[in-house]
């Protein structure tokens, strides 16, 4: 079995390669080797436009993994997910309000905060008795997802110029990115070690919390830590690159089928392959559909996709 | 130096008080019973003791140290805890959740070592889960899992094991399976177990500590707690409480019906021996009727009965006839009594006392229990004992086939 999983491993790594090689290459422009050197344009976009925007997409695809997984290991379910508890949403709201007031300056911090204090208000909200029942966790979610949404309806309403600029972030994309998006997309690979330096801590919290105390895990400063690396992981996601949906839901619970529930090897297992998955959903949108945003795409297949979870845990 | 001692605290959730001023103490390899109804506290005290609830006052010692200074870490290296069962939504294998158990020992950034799967695979083992390693926690049966949690804890390698009801979701074999292994453990390991079941409480246990309404109600070892008026005043049940005859260890018999709460009913004596009167004699005493009854000889099974419901009986020496002091005293029961209750025994000149001296009682009444048209009494008296019956159903005594006859008779003179 660790066999397997390290095989797993090496053949993400390998896909995520290739992947990225195949991304630069493909888009409304397509470009060769050759014509890289001739010509002096097809190496500004590949060093302008397409380089940073494939490294913050694999980036943004690994945080929101990690991320995920991470709830999911934290809540003992495995329906969590940056989106759906809010934690986008969170961040969003906080985004919105530095591009509203500040003209976009410190975003990842408002993001990062405004995430933090979303995922620790929902987590409240749903905790009973010391549990945090799935159906509470999602129902608050969804509420505390419409206050803040209310919320942001309302900046955009009085934004007035900046009302574009919202619209197309809040919808998830790329197609901005610079080399200063990649430095800020640095911080994420730190959040996932971060979170995977207790990736045995949350295989033993997903016994249960008064288990995991028996087992010498210090319950409490897991859950801050963990609720706090990943509001921090979908923060920076966000600030990048807008509220993208179910990357974080859909990944883990893939890996878990392929490489078991461990988290010593599903989490880097989830990280590459919400970089891979979220690669693609962002070459395939700007090759194939003008650039459109990739939050759009996720959604239209991670919603099916929750449903699908949804009815088969109805059914157990 | 005691592994575990409790000094004094009070365990609250919120405004509701769930512990007061407990304290009890466990010795090296003694395995200590926490028994009491539902509701009592038991769970709570495990919890606390497992610093899963933080008492309000007192302090919980391990081995002279303050439960509060040790880290998460060295807590879970001194103590395992077996729940009840666990839930868990992720297929984890057998072998993974056991060598979770080994968790405090593992460094944050370091792996296992071959000593810690020495010890996963010894302690797996020890449980009889090896065949199970690589099964999914979720596939097996409750007994199994039961099993593996044992062994996870038994991978911690504690000096004290805290058992929460551990086997109560188990069947009567599993049960023993389990409590036989964590019985053998228990030279190095002291454990500290929650029952329900007394009788396994009382084979298993060195010591119990007897709660009630969140305080220690009894406390010592299992034949002094172990009492009719301990469970009667704790549980609200009768029991008989008996030696079983294997074991030496107090065995516990549910008396099953309601305690009598009512006003006592009449006097009743009832004449038996050989076992035919200790079905009567125990409904008499469930429906609250001031029984008594006699003579009857010490190695009687009706004698036994009647000792047990605590029904005052007089007796006469085995194989021996009835003597005066002892006809003196069931004059003294007759005239007491409103009536009389004969049961179809067995007479030989050793009781035929018993019935020959209910011709002095003309105005008694007296109801014969026995099955058939014509009264059945084994006669061993060459013909008098028939006589006698005969007479006292020509003076008016009544039949009765069954008990609740005899019953609604009783409470039809009321």
């Amino acid at each position: 079995m660790r066999r397997t999983a390290s095989i797993t491993i090496l053949a993400l790594i390998g896909i995520l390669l290739a992947s990225m090689a195949c991304a630069i290459i493909m888009g409304p422009a397509s470009m060769s080797l050759g014509s890289l050197i001739a010509l002096p344009n097809a190496w500004k976009i590949f060093w302008d436009v397409r380089l940073p925007r494939v490294i913050v997409a694999v980036l943004v695809g690994c945080a929101l993994a990690v991320a995920g997984t991470a709830m999911q290991g934290l809540f003992r379910n495995s329906m969590a997910d940056p989106y759906i508890i809010g934690t986008s949403s969170g961040g969003a709201l906080g985004a919105t309000l530095s591009i509203v007031f500040f003209a976009g300056t410190g975003r990842p911090v408002f993001a990062f905060i405004g995430a933090t204090v979303a995922t620790f208000t929902v987590y409240t909200i749903a905790r009973q008795g010391g549990k945090v029942p799935v159906e509470t966790l999602l129902l608050s979610g969804v509420a505390l997802s419409m206050l803040l949404s209310a919320f942001l309806s309302f900046l955009m309403y009085t934004a007035g110029r900046s009302l574009h600029q919202i619209m197309f972030w809040l919808m998830g994309g790329f197609w901005n990115v610079s080399w200063d998006d990649v430095l800020i997309a640095t911080l994420i690979p730190i959040g996932c070690l971060a979170i995977y330096f207790y990736a045995r801590d949350m295989n033993i919290i997903s016994l249960g919390e008064e288990d995991a105390i028996h087992l010498g895990v210090n319950v409490e400063r897991l859950k801050q830590l963990l609720l706090f690396a990943s509001a921090f992981l979908a923060g920076i996601a966000v600030s990048i690159a807008g509220a993208i949906g179910f990357i974080g839901l859909i990944t883990p619970h893939v890996m878990r089928l392929i490489v078991g529930p461990d988290h010593r090897i599903l989490l880097p297992a989830a990280a590459l392959a919400g970089g891979i998955l979220l690669l693609w959903s962002d070459t395939l949108t700007r090759t194939f559909a003008g650039d459109m945003p990739v939050g759009i795409i996720t959604s239209c297949f991670g919603a099916p996709f929750f449903i699908y979870l949804l009815r088969s845990r109805m059914k157990a | 130096m005691k592994p575990v001692e409790v000094i004094g605290i009070d365990v609250s959730y919120g405004a509701k008080k769930i512990l007061e001023t407990i304290s009890l103490h466990v010795e090296k390899g003694e395995i200590l019973g926490i028994i009491g109804p539902n509701g009592a506290g038991k769970t709570t005290l495990i919890k606390a003791m497992s610093r899963i609830v933080a008492p309000e006052n007192g302090e919980i010692h391990l081995n002279d140290r303050n439960l509060d200074s040790f880290s998460f870490r060295e807590l879970a290296q001194k103590i395992a805890v077996v729940p009840q069962g666990f839930s868990i939504s992720f297929d984890y294998t057998v072998r993974d959740v056991v060598m979770m158990g080994r968790h405090p020992y593992i460094g944050r950034l370091s792996s296992a070592t071959p000593r810690d799967l020495e010890i996963c695979d010894h302690v797996m083992r020890l449980a009889n889960v090896t065949h199970l390693a690589a099964s999914s926690v979720n596939e097996i049966s409750g007994g199994e899992r039961q099993r593996v949690l044992i062994a996870r804890a038994l991978a911690q390698e504690p000096r004290i094991l805290l058992l929460d009801e551990a086997t109560s979701n188990l069947d009567i074999s599993h049960r023993i399976e389990i409590l036989n292994i964590i019985r053998d453990l228990s030279t190095e390991v002291t454990v500290i177990s929650v029952f329900h079941d007394l009788n396994l409480a009382a084979y298993y246990c060195d010591r119990l500590i007897m709660l009630k309404d969140r305080r220690v109600f009894a406390a010592g070892e299992p034949q002094d707690v172990l009492t009719q008026e301990t469970i009667h005043a704790v549980y609200g049940i009768d029991v008989l409480v008996k030696t079983h005859p294997l074991t030496g260890k107090p065995y516990i018999l549910p008396v099953y019906g309601h305690t009598p709460d009512r006003q006592p009913r009449r006097g009743v004596h009832v004449t038996c021996g050989g076992g035919t009167g200790s079905d009567l004699l125990y409904a008499l005493h469930r429906e609250g009727f001031r029984v008594s009854t006699g003579v009857l000889n010490l190695l009687d099974t009706d004698y036994a009965t009647a000792t047990a419901l605590g029904i005052p009986c007089i007796t006469e020496a085995p194989f021996a006839a009835i003597s005066s002091d002892a006809r003196a005293a069931l004059r003294q029961r007759i005239d007491a009594a409103h009536a009389i209750i004969v049961t179809a025994m067995p007479i030989g000149p050793g009781n035929i006392e018993n019935i020959r001296i209910l011709k002095d009682y003309p105005d008694k009444p007296i109801i014969l229990l026995c099955g058939g048209v014509s009264p059945s009494f084994e006669d061993h008296t060459g013909g008098e004992a028939d006589a006698i019956i005969r007479e006292l159903l020509g003076r008016g005594a009544v039949r009765a086939g069954r008990i609740d006859e005899v019953l609604r008779i009783l409470k039809a003179m009321d």
